[in-house]
């Protein structure tokens, strides 16, 4: 790192004047005393008055520059020589394909600044999860580099062709790592996009840090890894931790997961149905629900990668304004997805509203914002209104994956019809027909 | 097998050593929260959740990993976690990040930093100091400095100050096992205090002096906790020259001259080990391992056998030249035989068996020959044997131990080591390299105003000196009393107490400062003698239930569970009370028994008469009262 990263204004420029940068060795005069260390970054949203110097002992100090006297350059900051690490020869085991999105599965942490960065090649994931040599013969890529809370359809677009491509290359599993916020959605849609995928997809992310000694995303790639390797099922799953301990990974299906913590390690949770199954350092174990697809041949799968973002994912309340929702309508949207209260309502006096929409040709689809179990729209007069106007019920779909699937159904879809139909077939197994876990 | 042997008093020469020793004093503040979350700060006797980690350790910035860190991880080391909601969260768990600080706590920094002279840092930086023995959930350790440079007078001569920072105590350890380790999250997070001070070279109880003078100023802040394990000694121990050995976790103060006398004389030891390496001629230690499990099969030797029996494994380590030198103590207790038994239990094992005392462990000559023949070593070579349960263990064991011996030219090794409660130390890993930090990115900066720190300058603590030599003053108590009570845990309490009770303050202080210190000698739970029972004790006392001479018995029996309170411990000694007519016959029949002896001695007759009612008394009255009573009646007989 070089230059003044993140200084401005009165710091910057009385490190300029002294010719410094990040990472040079400075002393740092303050009336009658001096404090000597590296320069390290200070952050964006940082203010513009303090120095921040790394001591010889490893903390971090800020110094008021109104205080400075003098700033004295002692040595050039030097970057540090990562020692890239051997090649480790993993020739003979089944081909793994990581795939980055963007959220740091590993990183490596630079102490001199401070600075964690992500680590990218096979060599550095290797010298970090010595493990990982003996499971597979692992080839990491970066496709995307988007914080998960800005990821878009089209970035699942991208991520769908790549998945095709490196199926095409023949591997034997497919490690998918991002940040968490939004896997949930992505897993959805991926599902959709995957139908049929010959290979199973893990999804991998860390809930706390990869800086850290205690993180999630060691197991959660380690245990991604093997599964790759020796899961004899296909298909888009989500694999994080099943509780507090490194011990357990579950096992989602993309369509049934969601995202149930802001930062615990077990956040993501299956909805309404057991997790597919469990990974620890014994073993795979199913669980005993319907059984998950097996592996298939490569040839004849073909992705459908295309998603129509001209949806809206709208939860009802109390009291929402007549004109909020029908802003939402107008606003050009092909399709709404409701997360109605209940058994799937929203106010009656909003009915005629809707029903303006889907005679212009849009779908309306009915979640409930519960969660946990189904939408029955027969058994109260706004459910049966609702039904009359077109609202097609999702049974128990979860409102995330209802959104990413109708997006995909608009995209490959002739009509609406159709697309009604669509939304209402068990696809990836979005929809459960029996209701068998009750929380 | 080389066990820990009891401390012993050892023979040490501080001038001829120049023995250096840095301080590291860490002090639990007393703030009703834990540093980075709203936890309360209780001890939780009750852990009914858990769960399980294991810490990576991470690269460094050259790619390379800790020494320190790969000990740990190559141990295999799954960490429990034990926790109760009531004393710890989310946060503890590291499944929540950090909340806010806790401003109390750097307030008593800073305030310390005043005390102390120290510069306070215009914005506090919170970092990450990566620690993976599996003490912090996280594998950091968040730690701030608060101020820096500064000076403590001790006895008229000023010890520098290096930094004061603030940081987050570790988890409790419940249990210490090979494979596993116990923790408990109570204490995680607990806000500490950390100065560090520039070493001093001198004498051990001049050490102990500068800790003493450290402690006192901390709670003249009235902002530090009390009590048993709030406050804890880490001491950097180097003789001239040689390498700095880290010996952590002195609880009591008092044992910190006996520490240092005994890692000082243990460092010595390795010199004069090593000095006679290099007489041997021996530049560098030659060493082999070899199985000797089915040499040893029908050995007599009882740990051998215990371990055999059970399908352990024994590994013979053959050390070149080495004969003499594993038993060889050039100080009581110091044998490089020993530090090779500490590195064996750090890791699991019971110990080992060195050939030097061979005859001791029951280990024949055909033995012995027979392991030489396995190794292919004579009779000039020192054997080491590494035994276990677990193949795997015993493997690692030798290795380590193989790597110790090849050392021991050096001399004295750096590494970090534990106190133990008997003032000796024991090793426990090899000095991590320079600390590994990096910032902590989920707590904003801290700004520390001109105006922050002028309205803490209003609330400067007054020193403990002024504070000793006005307790002094006030309550007519001697100067080593009012030290003593100062230094003691009841010095609010006396305050209190001496407001209320009509008692004479030495009384009271006597009470609070002495009779916790000669319970404890005697055996009894310190714990158990409350602030509650000793007010209660006093009150009594001050309200002439019983003498004060039997205040010591009251608490005696409360503080062994005897009695549960004043009332039953009364009722149990049969202290109660004595009206001035019982106490009038008794002074009598003294009187009348003795009137021999009063007629011979006069006035100088008293002090046995004394001394024989209050033994009648029992307790039940105050001796000046007796006094009184018995002067009387002395005169009146005459
Ligand atoms: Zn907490």
């Amino acid at each position: 790192m070089s230059g003044l990263s993140g200084y401005r204004g009165p710091s910057a420029k009385i490190l300029t004047e002294a010719g410094a940068s990040i990472g040079d060795v400075l002393e740092v005069q303050t009336g009658g005393e001096s404090v000597t260390g590296t320069l390290v970054p200070r952050y964006e949203h940082n203010d513009d008055s303090h120095i921040v110097i790394k001591l010889k002992n490893g903390y971090n100090v800020g110094i008021s520059v109104e205080k400075v006297s003098k700033v004295v350059r002692v040595a050039k900051g030097e970057a540090p020589k990562f020692v890239t690490p051997e090649k480790v020869a993993s020739k003979g085991l089944p081909r793994v394909s990581i795939l980055g999105t963007g959220g740091t599965i590993a990183s490596r942490v630079d102490y001199r600044t401070g600075a964690v960065s992500p680590a990218t090649t096979a060599e550095e994931l290797y010298s970090l999860f010595p493990e990982l040599s003996g499971i597979a013969s692992i080839t990491p890529e970066i496709v995307l580099s988007v914080y998960s809370e800005n990821l878009e359809p089209k970035h699942w677009e991208t991520i769908a062709k790549r998945v095709s491509e490196v199926v095409a290359e023949g591997v034997s599993g497919i490690i998918l790592t991002m940040g968490t916020d939004t896997m949930g959605y992505t897993a959805a849609a991926l599902s959709f996009a995957l139908r049929g995928l010959p290979v199973p997809l893990f999804i991998v992310g860390s809930q706390r840090s990869s800086d850290r000694p205690s993180s999630d995303a060691f197991l959660n790639l380690i245990g991604a890894a093997t599964m790759a390797v020796q899961a004899d099922f296909a298909g888009v799953y989500v694999v994080m931790h099943a509780d507090s301990s490194d011990e357990r990974l579950a096992v989602h299906l993309g369509t049934r997961v969601r995202k149930n913590h802001t930062s615990a390690r077990d956040a993501f949770e299956s909805m309404g149905v057991e997790p597919v199954g469990y990974w620890s350092r014994q073993g795979i174990q199913v669980t005993e629900r319907e059984a998950p697809p097996p592996r298939g041949e490569a040839e004849g799968f073909a992705a459908m990668p295309n998603f129509d973002p001209r949806v809206a994912l709208v939860k009802f309340y109390p009291s929402m304004p007549d004109g909020y929702l029908g802003a939402i309508l107008g606003s050009g949207l092909r399709g709404v997805v409701f997360e109605g209260t209940g058994l799937g309502h929203i106010n009656s006096k909003n009915i005629d509203q809707v029903k303006k929409f889907v005679n212009g040709g849009g779908v309306v689809c009915m979640t409930s914002q519960c969660l946990w179990g189904r939408v029955d729209m027969n058994v109260y007069d706004t459910g049966r209104d609702l039904l009359k106007a077109g609202v097609v019920p999702l049974e128990d779909m979860l409102p995330e994956t209802a959104l990413a699937k109708l997006m995909w159904a608009l995209a490959n879809c002739k009509s609406a019809d159709e697309t009604r139909a669509v939304m209402q077939e068990n696809l990836a197994g979005e929809i459960t027909p029996r209701s068998v876990q009750r929380r | 097998m080389e066990r820990q042997a009891r401390a012993t008093i050892l023979p040490f020469d501080p001038e001829a050593s120049q023995l250096r020793v840095g301080l590291e004093i860490h002090q639990q503040l007393a703030t009703s929260t834990k540093l980075f979350c709203p936890c309360p700060i209780v001890k939780s006797d009750e852990l009914p959740l858990s769960f399980e980690r294991r810490l990576r350790p991470t690269q460094s910035e050259l790619g390379q990993i800790d020494p320190a860190a790969v000990f740990e991880f190559n141990k295999g080391r799954v960490n429990l976690y034990k926790w109760n909601p009531e004393s710890a969260c989310l946060v503890d768990a590291d499944e929540e990040p950090p909340h806010p600080p806790n401003m109390e706590a750097i307030e008593t920094a800073i305030l310390m930093a005043q005390v102390l002279g120290s510069g306070v840092v215009d914005e506090v930086h919170v970092m990450r100091k990566l620690v993976i023995d599996g003490s912090n959930t996280s594998g950091f350790q968040r730690t701030a400095i608060i101020a820096l440079g500064g000076a403590l007078p001790v006895d008229g001569v000023s010890v520098g100050v290096q930094t004061i920072t603030v940081e987050e105590d570790s988890s409790r350890v419940l249990k210490e096992g090979a494979q596993a380790r116990e923790y408990a999250l109570d204490r995680l997070g607990v806000p500490l205090i950390e100065i560090a001070l520039d070493h001093v070279v001198g004498v051990p109880e001049h050490v102990e002096a500068v800790a003493l003078s450290l402690g006192r100023s901390l709670r003249s802040t009235g902002r530090v906790a009390r009590g048993q394990g709030t406050i804890r000694q880490d001491l950097n121990v180097s003789l001239l020259g040689g390498q700095v050995v880290e010996v952590k976790g002195v609880q009591k103060l008092n044992l910190i001259a006996k520490v240092v006398r005994y890692e000082a004389t243990r460092q010595m030891g390795l010199v004069k080990i090593a000095e006679e390496v290099k007489k041997r001629g021996i530049t560098e230690v030659e060493c082999k391992a070899e199985d000797a499990t089915a040499v040893m099969r029908g050995t007599s030797s009882p740990v051998l056998k215990r371990i055999l029996q059970k399908g352990g494994v024994v590994t013979c380590i053959a050390v070149a030249d080495f004969a003499g030198l594993l038993g060889l103590e050039p100080f009581p207790s110091i044998r490089l035989g020993k530090e090779l038994a500490e590195i064996a239990r750090t890791n699991g094992l019971g110990g080992v068996i060195h050939s030097d005392e061979f005859v001791k462990q029951g280990i024949s000559e055909e033995e012995s020959v027979a392991l030489r023949a396995v190794t292919g070593y004579d009779s000039n070579a020192g054997l080491v044997l590494v035994a276990g349960e677990s193949a795997e263990r015993v493997e690692t064991v030798a290795g380590l131990v193989v790597e110790r011996l090849r050392k021991t030219p050096i001399g004295v090794l750096g590494e970090t080591r534990a106190a133990t409660d008997d003032g000796e130390t024991r090793y426990q890993r090899p000095r991590p390299g320079a600390a590994r930090m990096y910032p902590e990115t989920d707590i904003p900066e801290i700004v520390v105003t001109e105006e922050w720190k002028r309205s803490l300058r209003m609330a400067m603590p007054v020193s403990w000196k002024e504070k000793v030599a006005a307790y002094s003053k006030r309550y007519s108590l001697s100067e080593e009393a009012a030290l003593q009570l100062y230094d003691s845990d009841n010095s609010k309490l006396f305050e209190e107490l001496a407001a209320k009770l009509r008692l004479e303050p030495s009384v009271i202080a006597s009470i609070l400062v002495e009779t916790p210190v000669r319970l404890s000698r005697e055996g009894v739970d310190e714990s158990k003698v409350t602030p509650e029972a000793l007010t209660s004790v006093l009150v009594a006392v001050d309200g002439g239930r019983f003498a004060k001479e039997a205040a010591v018995d009251v608490l005696r029996a409360i503080g062994k569970g005897d009695a549960r309170d004043v009332d039953e411990a009364v009722s149990k000694l049969g202290l109660t009370g004595m009206s001035d007519e019982e106490l009038g016959k008794i002074i009598d029949g003294v009187l009348k028994r003795n009137k021999p002896l009063i007629e011979e001695k006069g006035d100088r007759a008293f002090s046995v008469l004394m001394g024989e009612v209050m033994k009648l008394a029992r307790g039940k009255v105050d001796g000046k009262k007796v006094s009184k009573l018995l002067r009387r009646g002395l005169d009146e007989g005459r």
